[in-house]
């Protein structure tokens, strides 16, 4: 497993798009100590690497597309009226290609 | 006592005898709320609340919630009503579209009066890290105890007697233990059972729409309004749905019931520990077999790092679509990476940062084995377990809490000792195994109420009402709250 450092912390923090301060770190080390060290010990649990990870409670298989309902479209106005920064009917952001 | 005090039941009577009105009761909920002081309410919906009682004329006798105004935890997408999860990274965000459950509760001709506070985005089970801080406990008027959460505004709702049920949603128990905390029934049903389509994702495998009542036949009326298969949650379950009321008036006779001896061990609490055992003498004594059983230590303390583990993981991916761009303030920057940067850092309290590293640190590649992997499959060996209990028993009994609501600011308990990691954090259970799962009152110690955990096998809510509605008769607390009390027969 990655070492845990405050870097390697503020690194995971800035790659999920946003900061987090010294004193947030401190706190985070801390309870990442106690985590890591609960881990571990599940870690022992006898047969526990036997055991297939499970990813929802039960199966629930849907093999079959829903009926295709026409409906009508979102009108424009409703699609950007939660957006902060729109210009000319769209989202306006920085230039990606400049 | 107003009609507000009553059960759904009771005022469903009230209301088919014309001795009051929907439009009525729609106004008193809204005054009521209104007067409240805990901090329970993100937007009070008074015009549309208003607007929808006042069309609503002739009672429907066999629809046991026309009428009724209830509220909703500010998770749940409301088409045109500001709905924001107690984040600043949803401020001003309008949903266009109604989730199912509003749209079913809408369909029944139920008032929605309110959208009501939680833990930010609902990680966190204290009631006091949403964006209008700290939703007090209205047990306590000098406001020094938590309600808990993530589902505080509305737990409070129903206990300070704003409206007879409240929707909440539960992914490790976010609408039990507030419940117990607040002297209520806090029902979680079947993972599938009730549509999650307009939920705000948390941890998808773990969460669940869940909602509190003051009484084990309002649980049951409010799950046939809400249960059942919607084409729009693909998990929802193709399971008919059965009369939940059918089974309420059963007595506890031949009833099995298995109380798990360690969780009772790691209490220290003399007061509940005698309650409790009272509670499980007078079950035994109307007929019910309560035995003690053991369940592995190792996997009990292991649930709270299992739970942090899986749904910080699960949250890391599902919030990603939170960036200030589509929805949410827009912060500025010079690229757009730059945009979300701003919108996330300034959007997201620490305790969410801290979540969300957590679970984009078990999701790399380095770590997964021992980190996200491993969680899921001791996942697996904990739900084995649990279901091996309910082979030979209709459900698992325990204390919702080894305390009462805790003081405000308090020192947290020591996160490493057993009463933290067992009796705290064990009905996280009920979300890994995807059971039904309900809390109900058992006492009040020092005028806080606590109550009891009940789960059972999937999909038999309506065996889960019988008992729990039995209980309702041994500990005489059915239908309280602070403008109903009681004295707990116990």
């Amino acid at each position: 497993m990655k070492q845990i450092t405050k870097e390697v912390l503020h690194d995971a923090a800035n790659r999920l798009l946003f900061d987090m301060s010294d004193e947030e770190l401190d706190t985070l080390m801390e309870e990442f100590k106690i985590l890591t060290q609960q881990m571990e010990t599940i870690g022992h649990i006898e047969g526990l690497e036997s055991y297939a990870p499970m990813t929802f409670p039960f199966d629930c298989m849907v093999d079959y597309l829903r009926e295709d309902v026409a409906e009508e479209p979102l009108p424009r106005e409703e699609a950007l009226k939660n957006a902060g920064s729109k210009m000319d009917n769209q989202i306006k952001l920085p230039k990606v290609v400049i | 006592m107003s009609y507000l005090d009553l059960t759904i039941a009771e005022i469903h009577r009230a209301l088919l005898e014309k001795k009051v009105t929907p439009l009525e009761l729609t106004k008193e909920a809204l005054e009521r709320a209104k007067a409240n002081k805990e901090n329970a309410f993100e937007t009070i919906c008074e015009k549309e609340a208003l607007e929808f009682a006042a069309t609503l004329t002739e009672p429907e006798e066999d629809n046991l919630l026309w009428g009724i105004p209830y509220v909703a935890k500010d998770n749940f997408s409301t088409k045109g009503i500001e709905t924001t999860a107690s984040s600043n990274i949803l401020n001003g965000y309008v949903p266009l579209f109604d989730a199912t459950v509003i749209k079913k509760l809408r369909e029944k001709k139920a008032i929605l009066i309110a959208k009501t506070t939680l833990d930010e985005l609902a990680m966190g089970g204290s009631g006091t890290t949403g964006h209008k801080g700290i939703t007090y406990n209205p047990y306590d008027p000098e406001h020094k105890h938590q309600i808990g959460g993530s589902s505080c505004g509305s737990a409070v709702c129903v206990a300070a007697g704003i409206v007879p049920f409240a929707l909440g949603s539960d992914t490790g128990d976010s609408v039990r233990k507030p419940a117990s905390y607040g002297g209520l029934v806090g029902m979680k049903p079947t993972w599938g059972r009730i549509s999650r389509y307009g939920l705000f994702p948390f941890a998808p495998s773990l969460d669940h729409v869940a909602y509190f009542t003051r009484s084990a036949e309002d649980s049951a009326i409010v799950l046939q309004a809400l249960a059942g298969r919607d084409e729009y949650d693909s998990t929802s379950s193709f399971k008919p749905v059965e009369d939940y009321s059918s089974k309420l008036g059963e007595s506890l006779k031949g009833k099995r019931i298995a109380v798990i001896q360690e969780i009772l061990d790691s209490i220290s609490n003399k007061e509940l520990l005698d309650a409790f055992r009272k509670s499980v003498e007078a079950m035994k004594a109307a007929g019910a077999c309560v035995d003690y059983v053991h369940f592995p230590l190792d996997l009990l303390k292991s649930i709270y790092a299992t739970y942090i583990v899986i749904s910080s993981a699960e949250a890391t991916s599902n919030n990603a679509n939170l960036d200030g761009i589509k929805f949410g303030p827009f912060r500025g920057g010079k690229t757009y990476q730059e945009v979300m940067f701003n919108a996330r850092t300034q959007g997201f309290s620490e305790l969410i940062k801290r979540r969300f590293v957590i679970g984009s640190f078990a999701l790399m590649s380095e770590n997964q084995q021992e980190l996200f992997i491993r969680a899921q499959r001791n996942r697996a060996k904990i739900v084995e377990a649990t279901n091996n209990i309910l082979k030979e028993y209709d459900a698992i009994l325990a204390p919702a809490s080894p305390k009462t609501a805790p003081v405000l600011g308090s020192s947290s308990s020591d996160k490493l000792s057993n009463e933290y990691l067992i009796a705290d954090n064990f009905m996280a259970i009920g979300n890994f195994a995807g059971l039904p799962s309900v809390t109900v009152p058992l006492t009040f110690i020092d005028g806080l109420p606590i109550g009891v955990n009940f789960t059972s096998k999937a999909f038999d809510e309506a065996g889960l009402f019988s008992i729990i509605q039995a209980y309702e008769d041994i500990t005489g607390l059915k239908g309280i709250s602070t403008n109903v009390r009681k004295e707990a027969k116990l």
